[in-house]
């Protein structure tokens, strides 16, 4: 079966070619250096959050914490802009590559999650930290695993397409 | 300055750091002196940190040499393959150094002896030995004053025959680590999984000092710092496997250098922010305190160096071949 036509479409357009082929130090290669960055803040704080109801690092004080859940949603709209303007520049790569679906479900799960963690542990600020702790840890050891998966995920795209442009 | 320059500069330091570590470390031993035992963990610790560039330069020493007459390929051989296997005890050396560091980091009259130290006397004497081995076959490429006349250049003493069946031949290891695209893609991705390990960790204890978020104390922020370093060790095992699998690909590659810059760098700052004292000044801070000048600094350079790092890494890829060959 064919890719669709539009894949190609896309990818002849002006932006599509320049981010790809642009030997601008602000095309492709920027757009994926910011991509890590809204991972890193994203995955980042999240990773403090989780290991901080797993039992790690126990003198944090856990409510506090609740400040990073801004951050994670910064790194989250970095990430959400990047990876737009980076199917925009390879369409046929990513479309028509199942691990790049599977990246997005696992991302879309370990948001879910976090939103989870948000409002079950940290909105109610009358909760001692056993409660929260008691709340979370089954959240916390979910978003682990989803957000080790989707990090591979994300990798492995180098890795696994069939097609680099239309064919 | 071209790379076998580096080569012969940077060296000198695990050969002889190593060993000036091993014997401040005996001699604290003997002495009971505890100052004297955390300068020779730091020693083994730095030591290990510079093995890294020093063993990447290697290969751009071998491109500037292995033209010239007289040069044996073979030679070269024997000298990288004992170079794998010192950088192995040396990692192993610094990695238990830190973790003996981190378990007397400030308690003034630490603890008599454990398991640690004695995995940190182990590794740095074998390390010792294993880095002369190095010197030596390093030397024999190039000083015909020594090796000349003595058929021992390729046979060595009964210790070396031993040494060298553990040895592994470079070329062997190059084809291991690029034999399978899913093992790279597999270092790859732990390689994103220490980064992302790190930069939470030393991120957040960095942007609490420069006066983020002051509801939090700092030392417990500091007691996320093992993961910080279990970070950074997966990432420098990944990426040494990752260099001697593709080490044309990275050696010609300013990007790559730059980075191995930042990380030197990073090891200066961390040094400065324990031995300044600037980490005493902000350890006992509570929620609402500010952060002293110095560690303020210290928080926004390790902070800049993290993202330097992370930005020269992404880089890697579109800086191939920017050395030329003949450097």
């Amino acid at each position: 079966m064919a890719p669709p036509l539009f894949l190609q479409t896309i990818e002849e357009t002006g932006f599509s070619t320049w981010l790809r082929e642009s030997e601008s130090p602000f095309a492709f290669y920027f757009i994926l250096l910011l991509h890590t960055f809204g991972l890193a803040l994203l995955v980042g704080a999240n990773l403090v959050v989780d290991l901080r109801l797993l039992g790690v690092a126990r003198a944090i004080p856990l409510a506090p914490l609740k400040r990073l859940f801004s951050l994670m949603w910064i790194g989250f709209a970095v990430n959400a802009v990047t990876g737009v303007l980076l199917v925009i520049a390879y369409p046929t790569k990513s479309l028509t590559n199942i691990d790049f679906y599977a990246k997005l479900t696992l991302i879309g799960f370990a948001v879910w999650v976090m939103q989870r963690l948000k409002t079950r542990v940290f909105e109610d600020s009358s909760l001692s930290e056993e409660s929260m702790i008691a709340k979370g840890m089954s959240l916390a050891k979910w978003s682990l695993v989803l957000w080790f998966g989707a990090i591979t995920a994300g990798r492995l795209l180098a890795y696994t397409y069939k097609y680099l442009i239309y064919p | 300055m071209n790379f076998a320059h580096l080569h012969l500069l940077l060296n000198h330091f695990p050969i002889i750091g190593t060993l000036v570590g091993v014997g401040l470390f005996l001699i604290s031993l003997f002495g009971e002196n505890e100052d004297l035992r955390r300068a020779s963990l730091i020693i083994f610790a730095a030591m290990a940190l510079l093995a890294i560039p020093t063993f990447f330069s290697g290969v751009g020493a071998e491109g500037a040499i292995k033209k010239l007459p007289g040069i044996s390929e073979d030679l070269i051989e024997r000298h990288h393959g004992s170079a794998i296997l010192a950088l192995f005890f040396m990692e192993i050396s610094g990695a238990l150094a830190l973790v003996a560091l981190w378990q007397s980091h400030g308690i003034a009259r630490p603890e008599g002896w454990n398991w640690i130290l004695s995995g940190v006397l182990l590794f740095s004497i074998l390390t010792v030995g294993l880095m002369a081995r190095v010197g030596t076959t390093g030397g024999d490429i190039r000083h015909p004053e020594i090796t000349a006349g003595s058929d021992a250049a390729t046979e060595g003493s009964g210790v070396s025959k031993i040494v060298r069946r553990f040895e592994p031949s470079p070329g062997k290891f190059a084809e291991l680590m690029t034999a399978s695209k899913w093992w790279w893609a597999f270092m790859m991705d732990l390689h994103f999984v220490g980064l992302v390990l790190l930069i939470g960790t030393v991120g957040i204890l960095d942007l609490r000092m420069l006066g983020f978020a002051k509801q939090f104390p700092i030392s417990p922020l500091h007691h996320l710092m093992p993961w910080a370093m279990v970070g950074f060790g997966i990432n420098l095992l990944t990426g040494v496997l990752a260099f001697m699998g593709m080490d044309q690909y990275y050696t010609y590659d300013w990007a790559f250098w730059f980075k191995m810059l930042a990380i030197m760098l990073l090891g200066l700052n961390v040094a400065a922010f324990y031995l300044t004292g600037a980490f005493e000044s902000v350890e006992r801070l509570g929620p609402g305190e500010d952060a002293p000048p110095l560690a303020k600094f210290l928080a926004a350079s390790s902070l800049f160096l993290w993202i330097a790092v992370i930005t020269l890494g992404r880089y890697i890829q579109p800086f191939n071949d920017t050395i030329s060959v003949h450097k």
